[in-house]
């Protein structure tokens, strides 16, 4: 679909109304990771229609939530004391696309869902999430980190294969510089990756992972060529 | 926005903190607008497990994205409800989970006028948006409203203004169209 300037207005009015739905939605949104000028637009109507949200009554939320953000954000200080403190002064994120920001507001990809295990035993924080997608209840893929050999997993939960011609390629995003791939992962069954150690410490500085959509067998240049299809964050656990 | 200059320049100084990971400063800033943002995800979702799920994962969005703020996404305050809203919404449309107490709003909504946008809220609207909203026509306003305050997908605002979904579209992208040139004057 051809990104004329009157359809990037409309959409961009729909996507952040919310009437913008499945594959259109997610088609806009890498539409806005590619062009300033769409999320300009959309920035737009968020500055104006934000101006209605002030609005709404407020109604104090129950305490158990506070108690819960704390308990995502900072797991190590409710379990047992562990080394996963120095989490806490990860310094701020940096994130190598631009659009981040606008994909996670979208919040089509977003937010991964805290896996609630043992305290690691290991000397070593693990990392723990999932690959969502808004409009799918599952979790497209469970990622998690074993505690010997940097070992990650992904076990495919509601991922659907990729179109014909296409595989999925996974990537670090690292707080600065390019992002590292991972491989192409596959749809179904348990997929396992070994990180080197630079691939480690990268991903335990930015905690973030993406899935692009490449050609079969991967990107043939070694950085992303397709649309991003899902940002997921890590959690340590 | 109901935040004041002052507010919002204090929102800033907060959200300057939680970008440098100052936890007290996040503490800080849930006690002062967790009201409000809950108020928005309870509005949208009419489902009080939900909002409180919502309001989690706008916090942890905050926390993790505060420095990535800029003035461009509006004030502060504004750009924090934002991810309220869009959290909400997307949860609602993951789970499909619609709210059951939704038909009682519908029943008031065909009566028009009242219902899911009351008059508060609409005036308030009209005036926040500069007036613009009087520039649409009934339907239109409405369709606008009831997607953005209740989440509503076309299927149930047709259903909610009795309407076909053909024309509830039209009206949806006509109105935002005609909101659009009266923002940009």
């Amino acid at each position: 679909m051809k990104k004329t300037p009157e359809r990037i207005e409309r959409l961009a009015a729909e996507y952040v109304l919310g009437s913008l739905h499945g594959l259109a939605r997610k088609r806009f949104e890498s539409w806005m990771m590619e062009s300033a000028k769409v999320r300009e637009e959309v920035w737009f109507w968020e500055r104006k229609f934000g101006q209605l949200l002030g609005e709404v009554p407020e109604v104090t939320p129950p305490t158990s939530v506070w108690s819960s953000i704390e308990r995502r954000l900072w797991p190590a200080e409710s379990l047992v004391e562990s080394p996963a403190g120095k989490a806490q002064s990860r310094a701020s994120q940096r994130w190598f696309w631009p659009s981040w920001s606008i994909l996670a507001t979208a919040a089509a990809l977003v937010m991964a869902v805290v896996l609630m295990q043992p305290a690691p035993q290991s000397s070593q924080a693990q990392f723990s999430g999932a690959i969502v997608q808004a409009d799918t209840k599952d979790p497209l893929w469970l990622v998690s980190e074993t505690g010997q050999g940097n070992l990650l997993k992904l076990r495919s939960v509601a991922a659907s294969a990729a179109e014909t011609g296409k595989d999925y390629e996974l990537w670090i995003v690292p707080e600065n510089g390019q992002p590292l791939s991972l491989g192409v992962i596959p749809v179904g069954g348990l997929h396992q990756v070994t990180l080197t150690d630079t691939a480690r410490q990268a991903l335990s500085q930015s905690r973030t992972l993406a899935i692009s959509l490449e050609p079969v067998g991967g990107s043939p240049t070694g950085k992303p060529t397709g649309p991003i299809l899902h940002v997921a964050q890590l959690y340590e656990l | 926005m109901v935040a004041s200059n002052s507010e919002q320049d204090e929102l800033m100084g907060l959200l300057i903190a939680v970008s440098r990971e100052d936890r007290q400063a996040f503490q800080q800033l849930y006690k002062k607008i967790s009201g409000r943002m809950f108020g928005l995800c309870l509005k949208l979702a009419s489902q009080q497990e939900l909002a409180e799920e919502a309001l989690q994962d706008a916090f942890i969005q905050i926390w993790h994205r505060a420095a990535e703020y800029h003035s461009d996404r509006g004030a502060p305050l504004s750009w924090m409800m934002t991810i309220a809203r869009y959290r909400t919404l997307d949860l609602m449309r993951s789970r499909k989970a619609k709210q059951t107490s939704g038909d009682s709003y519908l029943e008031h909504v065909e009566d028009q006028r009242e219902g899911p946008l009351d008059v508060s809220l609409r005036s308030a609207g009209a005036a926040e948006l500069t007036g613009c909203f009087n520039e649409l026509s009934d339907v239109q306003r409405d369709s606008i409203l009831l997607s953005y305050y209740r989440g509503f997908t076309h299927d149930e605002v047709s259903e909610a203004l009795s309407s076909p979904i053909g024309t509830v579209k039209s009206w949806i992208r006509r109105g935002l169209m005609v909101l659009k040139r009266c923002l940009e004057r």
